[in-house]
């Protein structure tokens, strides 16, 4: 099972796809991020799925959870670089992955976070 | 269907699910479906492989072309109702029809082609799907599990087979150990009869020795009276007594010193046999002897067709020997040749053996001869050739045993050669020196036996005592019984050969010391670190002169 890499930049951690995510990576990609939130006292947290072609049922919620653990442990979630056709997927199965903010890419998604960030703050 | 089938996939395990989406997703491609499409079909995939897979294994998946529709059925473990399942229900979402048939175990899927797009080829289809076939790998890992699994099992099979191979070896084992066991039992008990056998046997051996010894010496006693009274009788000054009286009585002498030299005989077969004959050697004429044999043993009377004669070579006519033991066995030799000869000739030949130092006695004749089934047997005591001249000819059988012993006892040895009908030639080899030794103990470690007879017999006279050994381990246990002055070693022997021999005898404080003689059976070779000797033509000069340099060497 391929593991996915997790970098910290700052106060963000960031997780780049790159395979077609199977069931058993994303579980794992669950526990590391969570652990690693804890350990790096993360406030962000940004999902880049770009080179991910298939979401399906399962890997939509896996990342609804993945945003609600995440907020549990004070962090904040955003999934950018979602291709078209799996946006328009993933509407017609009728995922809205609640609760997961979403960006255009890994910039946007980091001024989102600034822009959360500065909101709770004032 | 079968005839618009494109390609079935087996979903084994839950990597197949993804594999398999992978692959719909390549298929709906290359069946001209849009980008948006081929990820639908692909999620759509996903979700109904992974509800087929969670229905139980077996399930499979088969993709078709049917007139413009991309058809995907899935088919599980009949009886599970997916129907209503949130799978089916999704993927229902994305693809243009979905159909279960509980029944059946089957989830039918379609997809609708572009209608801008022409649908490629069934054949051509295949080509392409066979290219990019994913589960080719899962394929080769699972045809690798196959085939480990099968080798797992092949290794265990044989391992039974091992185990019950090892049972049998075992019980033949324990067999051949038992038996082995019974037949050493047999052996010990056998051991112990011959044991028993070999005491007794010595016991006879003894009493009869004793009873040797007592008999002649009580027999001797009466005897002696009566010659010494024969001569009485018949000497001067007796009363006279008439002719046929003096006759009688001269009869009666005669016969009491055939009788008394008989038992003289026997008495000395019997000191032979106790080994109390101990040479007493002097320097000696041999010519002299010679002549006296001639004169006491030529046959008397003109009626005798037997000529004696005696040759000894100008090289022998003096040796140092015990004269008395000398002559003792060439008069046994003569007066048996004499004996068994009607006609013809005996003769006594003296000559030296410069090889081995030896002079060398032949007594032959042209008498009766001796079968060579008898050859050995002339040497056993009591035993004569069964013949009509034996039965005339007073003897007792022991002239040739005898004589080999003193043979033996003078360090010598006497051999046999003859033919029946046509003679018998009697070889004695007496050693030509009999000085005080010039060393104590010589040990020759040899396999060969012949060669360690020779060189023993070549240090007769020369060395007071000649160990042999077959072998390097016998070599060794017996020089440290007995610390030998010279050892000689054959460098090839069995068990432990002479380099290993020698190898011994350096770690040894004592054997260190020794000197060492090798013996090669090769032509002489020239040996700078020791002293070498070769069998080939080997002269007791040689030898003598080889145990001179090692002993001078060692002690310099």
């Amino acid at each position: 099972m391929d593991r996915v890499p997790i970098l910290k930049l700052g106060d963000i951690l960031i997780v780049t796809i790159q395979i077609d995510l199977e069931d058993q990576s994303v579980l794992a990609l669950q526990e590391d991020l969570a652990d690693t939130v804890v350990a790096t006292g993360a406030r962000g947290l940004i999902i880049d799925i770009t080179a991910v072609e298939i979401v399906d049922s399962f890997i939509g919620r896996m990342l609804s959870t993945i945003a609600s653990v995440a907020r549990m442990l004070d962090a904040q979630t955003v999934v950018v670089g979602m291709r078209p056709a799996v946006a328009i997927t993933l509407v017609e199965l009728g995922l809205s992955l609640g609760g997961v903010r979403t960006a255009l890419n890994l910039e946007k998604g980091v001024a989102l976070l600034d822009h959360v960030w500065d909101r709770a703050r004032r | 269907m079968t005839d618009r089938e494109l390609v079935r996939v087996a979903l084994a395990d839950h990597q197949d699910v993804f594999a398999i989406r992978r692959f719909g997703r390549g298929i709906a491609e290359l069946a001209g479906l849009r980008e948006q499409d081929q990820i639908r079909v692909a999620t759509a995939l996903s979700e109904v492989g992974r509800e087929a897979f969670a229905a139980g294994a077996g399930a499979t998946v088969v993709f078709s072309l049917e007139e413009r529709d991309l058809v995907i059925a899935v088919n599980h473990l009949a009886g599970a109702d997916l129907a209503a399942s949130e799978g089916v229900t999704l993927a229902g979402r994305l693809v243009d029809e979905i159909t279960v048939d509980i029944g059946a175990g089957r989830i039918r899927m379609s997809k609708r082609l572009p209608f801008n797009s022409v649908p490629p080829s069934l054949d051509e289809l295949r080509a392409e799907i066979a290219r990019l076939t994913p589960s080719n790998m899962l394929d080769e890992v699972r045809q690798h599990n196959r085939e480990l699994a099968a080798t797992l099992e092949q290794v265990l099979q044989l391992n039974t087979e091992l185990q019950e191979t090892n049972r049998g070896v075992m019980a033949m084992y324990n067999q051949l150990s038992a038996e082995l066991e019974e037949t050493n039992r047999g052996v010990v008990a056998l051991y112990a009869e011959l044991d028993e056998k070999s005491t007794r046997l010595r016991e006879a051996s003894e009493t009869r020795k004793r009873f040797w010894t007592t008999v002649s010496h009580e027999l001797r006693t009466p005897l002696n009276s009566v010659i010494g009274l024969v001569r009485l009788l018949v000497g001067p000054g007796g009363e006279p007594l008439a002719e046929e009286q003096a006759h009688q009585v001269r009869l009666i002498g005669s016969s009491a010193e055939t009788l008394l030299a008989l038992v003289d005989e026997l008495l000395d077969m019997a000191k032979a046999e106790s080994g109390r004959l101990e040479p007493h050697p002097s320097v000696i004429d041999v010519v002299a002897l010679a002549e006296r044999l001639r004169m006491a043993l030529e046959p008397s009377g003109e009626a005798s067709d037997v000529t004696l004669s005696v040759r000894v070579a100008d090289s022998v006519r003096e040796m140092f020997v015990d004269e008395v033991m000398l002559t003792r066995v060439l008069r046994n030799l003569l007066s048996n040749a004499l004996k068994f000869t009607e006609h013809g000739t005996v003769t006594l030949v003296a000559d030296l053996d410069a090889v081995t130092n030896e002079v060398i006695f032949t007594v032959s004749d042209t008498g009766i001869g001796i079968p060579a089934e008898y050859h050995e047997r002339v040497f056993e005591e009591f035993f004569q050739v069964p013949g009509p001249i034996q039965v005339s000819a007073k003897g007792t059988g022991l002239g040739l045993p005898y004589a080999r012993r003193v043979a033996e006892a003078l360090g010598g040895a006497l051999e046999l050669a003859s033919e029946h009908g046509a003679g018998t030639t009697l070889t004695l080899r007496v050693p030509r020196q009999m000085e005080p030794p010039e060393i104590q103990r010589v040990l020759i470690a040899d396999d060969d036996a012949d060669f360690r007879a020779l060189a023993g017999r070549m240090l007769v006279g020369y060395a007071a005592h000649v160990d042999e050994a077959s072998d390097g381990a016998e070599a060794l246990a017996l020089m440290s019984a007995n610390l030998p002055d010279v050892v000689l070693v054959d460098l090839l022997m069995p068990r432990l050969d002479g380099s290993a021999l020698l190898q011994h005898m350096a770690e040894d404080e004592r054997l260190r010391r020794i000197p060492v003689i090798t013996v090669t059976s090769g032509p002489p070779q020239g040996s700078e670190s020791r002293h070498a000797l070769s069998k080939q033509g080997l002269r007791r000069d040689h030898l003598l002169a080889a145990v001179h340099a090692a002993l001078g060497r060692s002690r310099g």
